[in-house]
């Protein structure tokens, strides 16, 4: 089977192109506040593949008023974000609603007649599309169907938006006489349509933008913009991060985990294909635990049936040589 | 329609694919005829509206100087939705956008915002708290119909027409720092919380400068305001923070009332109140003559029946020289001995070596008691209740109540006006911040009134809800 395969592997070879394409790409990030944001889709699919999965909290477009799916932004855990930043494949771009500029009449021009071709576009797939209707209307009295009447009650439902008088078609209805009569009122309509057909404004759909358009998604503009990622200030930040950049280094995903009491979620794999194995707990090397915090988490990972694992980073502060200690909390009998 | 519109959709969207001008849009196509204009004022940090709002105006929104507005997290969600299009500098704002810009502080943070989207998108109606439109607890005990009529609304009751400003006076109401305003805006239709809700505790004494406005400007209401209610509301003024007051507007700890029924000391008149006290078209008066006023008081000695004079007389007119007793006693020494046996006689139940001493029985069994007063004498721990101690709390910065929610199958009777109890008060938290303690606990309780608090945390995206409620052990004793 020779000729199928060259076509296989043109595909493939598309496909490892377009990945490349896209891990090629710098990830912009926006803060909102001090929250980390991801607003473009193809950079939610880069990311995802460097295994930085963050959480949707907006709604979704097709079904804004349900919250079990939810749509872009996505929102990053901080360490999530300085990870993307210190590989080099993010970068954070400054929030530039400060500068307020006066109105920029180019801009607000460009919108005008991006509107306006639009509006032409729609009205003339809209003329289009009225005239393939009653075209199959004529075609489907031709054939001598039956479905004639319920053709012309879709024209008239259909006909709100559009200079159609309902009159002559009510009279076709009625008038069951000869075919021929029917077409040549059907031809008449069409002419009539080429002619007066007019597309009204508020019939026109009008495209509602998720992420800001313009310059930003340029990468050579991304890295001009690109701010440094904030340091944080506290031990505390600093050893979750160093405990997620050891996890996500020996290839978990993880996400986050208030709802079991901890700071992560562990998974082997995508979390939207498996169940998680760990819940981290980040507590640094000279801080006590008191016991009864311990039976705490231990009493809710044997419930949810997950391994808790207490991890803290090593003293060292060089990237390189330090090392994160892992213990972990199995509930056990006396044996 | 439909049918029709779905290939148009399906014709544009493979028209946007193949252009390849715009990258990453929302893939919502909406008619025009259903989109809602509206502009952003950063300034006033509200969005105010230019076409006609649609169905979301029944719970949604407010009206301000004659236009519809919605506050920017309502603005943001009905952007999401699809069914608003806010403009700024004459262009589209993205969702992104709308976000870095509606966002924008402690008050409104992605945060809660995320709770503010979570509960509209299953149903429930969700506004700004505002804690002066709290009734107080005296409020709630008179029962008061909660209605948040504007000026132009007649109370339905009929009332001696009086000067308002005295009514004014005297009510604890909702929204009393609107009096700082001078315009009534008769056109309101609802509760307009124009300023972002500010718990910090109002001093007293801001509050007495505040409420000693010239009170002319309080009559202009006219007669047709509802003394309990506030007046109309006013023009956002960005400038003056809002200063939610919800203690009463006088000190009467420091206003003197003359109490003309004593005995002690009877003035013949009584100098002039201080003129703020008054209604303002009053002004000065003069010193008031009181020999009116006290005939009409009840001077007269009061009359006791015989069984009343005789115990009077044993109680409270015993003269110890016509005491038989003591008259046969010759010297101090005797005197002091028959104190003795009586005090001795009295407490014939009560031996000396427990009760004299300085650790007395905690009971005396000779006493009267139940199961359930002894428990409660020996009791060491007090149960106490959540709003014991709650009043003399100050605001705190960190911890404040959001939002009210109503619940979502009231949506159809819903009326802004008088959206009637609320279901609970939202109080958005993180699992990252401090744990809620008592103080906190008890603070936003008093703050709520007698609405439970739900307290939503924030998890990257992922929110619980957790309320604390006041609860009671009980005791298995019959009382």
């Amino acid at each position: 089977m020779d000729s199928p395969e060259p076509k296989r592997t043109v595909s493939r070879e598309d496909a490892s192109k377009e990945s490349m394409a896209i891990s090629r790409q710098v990830i912009g990030i926006n803060f909102c506040g001090p929250t980390p944001l991801m607003w473009r889709a193809d950079e939610l699919k880069s990311a995802r593949e460097l295994g930085i999965i963050g959480t949707l909290v907006g709604s979704l477009a097709r079904q804004p008023r349900q919250n079990t799916r939810l749509g872009r932004p996505l929102e990053l855990l901080p360490e999530e974000g300085r990870l993307l930043a210190d590989m080099g494949r993010a970068a954070v771009i400054p929030d530039s609603t400060n500068e307020d500029p006066e109105v920029n009449p180019e801009q607000v021009q460009q919108y005008h007649a991006g509107m306006e071709n639009s509006f032409q576009e729609q009205g003339a797939m809209a003329l289009e599309d009225r005239k393939t209707t009653l075209l199959r209307v004529m075609t489907a009295k031709h054939n001598g169907e039956g479905t004639s009447s319920l053709t012309y009650r879709h024209l008239c439902d259909t006909s709100e938006s559009c200079v159609l008088a309902l009159t002559p078609l009510c009279f076709l209805l009625e008038d069951s006489g000869s075919q021929e009569d029917s077409n040549g009122a059907v031809r008449d309509r069409l002419e009539a349509l080429d002619h007066g057909f007019s597309f009204p404004r508020t019939a026109m759909a009008v495209q509602l933008c998720t992420a800001r358009a313009g310059l930003s998604h340029c990468p050579e503009v991304r890295r001009l913009l690109a701010t440094d990622w904030p340091i944080p200030r506290d031990e505390r930040s600093e050893t979750r991060f160093r405990v997620f950049r050891d996890l996500r280094r020996q290839g978990f995903y993880l996400t986050s985990a208030g709802k079991f009491g901890g700071d992560y979620l562990v998974y082997p794999g995508d979390p939207l294909r498996f169940h998680a194995y760990f819940i981290v707990v980040c507590i640094s090397m000279d801080e006590s635990m008191p016991l009864c915090d311990v039976l705490a988490i231990a009493r809710l990972g044997s419930n949810v049936k997950k391994t808790v694992l207490l991890c803290s980073s090593g003293e060292s502060q060089e990237d390189d040589g330090e090392e994160v200690v892992y213990t972990s909390l199995q509930w056990s009998g006396m044996v | 329609m439909y049918l029709q519109l779905n290939k148009l959709v399906c014709s544009l969207v493979l028209l946007c694919f193949t252009a390849g001008g715009m990258t990453d849009s929302l893939y919502v196509f909406v008619p025009r005829g259903n989109l809602v204009k509206a502009v952003w004022i950063p300034s006033d940090l509200i969005v105010e509206l230019q076409s006609p709002a649609g169905k979301f105006w029944q719970t949604m929104g407010f009206s301000a100087h004659g236009k519809q507005c919605l506050h920017p997290e309502e603005a943001l969600y009905l952007m999401e939705c699809g069914n608003l299009q806010v403009f700024y500098q004459d262009l589209p704002l993205s969702i992104q956008e709308g976000y870095e810009r509606f966002l924008y502080s402690k008050t409104m943070s992605i945060q809660h915002y995320q709770v503010f989207g979570h509960l509209k998108r299953l149903g429930y109606v969700v506004n700004r708290f505002d804690p002066s439109s709290v009734p107080s607890q005296y409020e709630r005990q008179l029962n008061l119909p909660q209605s948040q009529d504007r000026s132009g609304r007649l109370p339905k009751r009929k009332r001696s027409h009086s000067p308002t400003s005295r009514h004014t006076g005297t009510q604890e109401g909702p929204t009393k720092r609107m009096e700082e305003e001078k315009d009534c805006n008769r056109e309101e239709e609802d509760k307009n919380p124009y300023f972002l809700p500010d718990l910090s505790a109002p001093d007293i004494d801001e509050i007495q400068t505040a409420s000693h406005v010239d009170p002319t400007t309080l009559t202009e209401g006219g007669q047709s305001r509802s003394w309990w209610s506030m007046e109309g509301s006013l023009d956002p003024d960005p400038e003056l923070p809002g200063q939610p007051q919800s203690s009463p507007r006088w000190d009467f700890r420091s206003i003197p009332f003359p109490d003309l029924g004593s005995r002690r000391w009877l003035p013949s008149s009584l100098t002039s109140p201080d003129p703020c006290l008054l209604p303002g078209a009053v002004g000065l008066v003069g010193a008031c003559d009181v020999a009116p006023w006290l005939q009409r008081l009840n001077l007269r000695e009061v009359r006791m029946s015989r069984r009343e004079r005789e115990r009077d007389r044993d109680r409270y007119q015993r003269d110890i020289n016509q005491d038989t007793e003591v008259r046969r006693c010759r010297n101090w020494a005797e005197y002091q001995e028959l104190q003795e046996r009586r005090i001795q006689r009295s407490r014939r139940d009560r031996p000396a070596h427990l009760w004299e001493g300085p650790v007395t029985p905690l009971h005396d069994p000779a006493q009267v008691t139940s199961t359930g007063e002894l428990l409660d004498k020996i009791s060491v721990i007090k149960s106490t209740r959540l709003l014991e101690g709650a009043s003399s709390l100050k605001g705190s910065e960190e911890w404040r109540i959001c939002f009210n929610i109503y619940q979502p199958d009231t949506v159809a009777e819903f009326k802004k006006s008088a959206p009637g109890k609320p279901y609970s008060r939202m109080c958005v938290c993180s699992f990252d911040g401090p744990v809620p303690d008592l103080w906190t606990l008890k603070l936003l309780a008093f703050q709520s009134g007698d609405i439970p608090v739900t307290y939503a945390v924030v998890d990257h995206g992922d929110i619980s809800f957790y309320s604390f409620k006041d609860f009671q052990i009980p005791t298995d004793v019959s009382f």
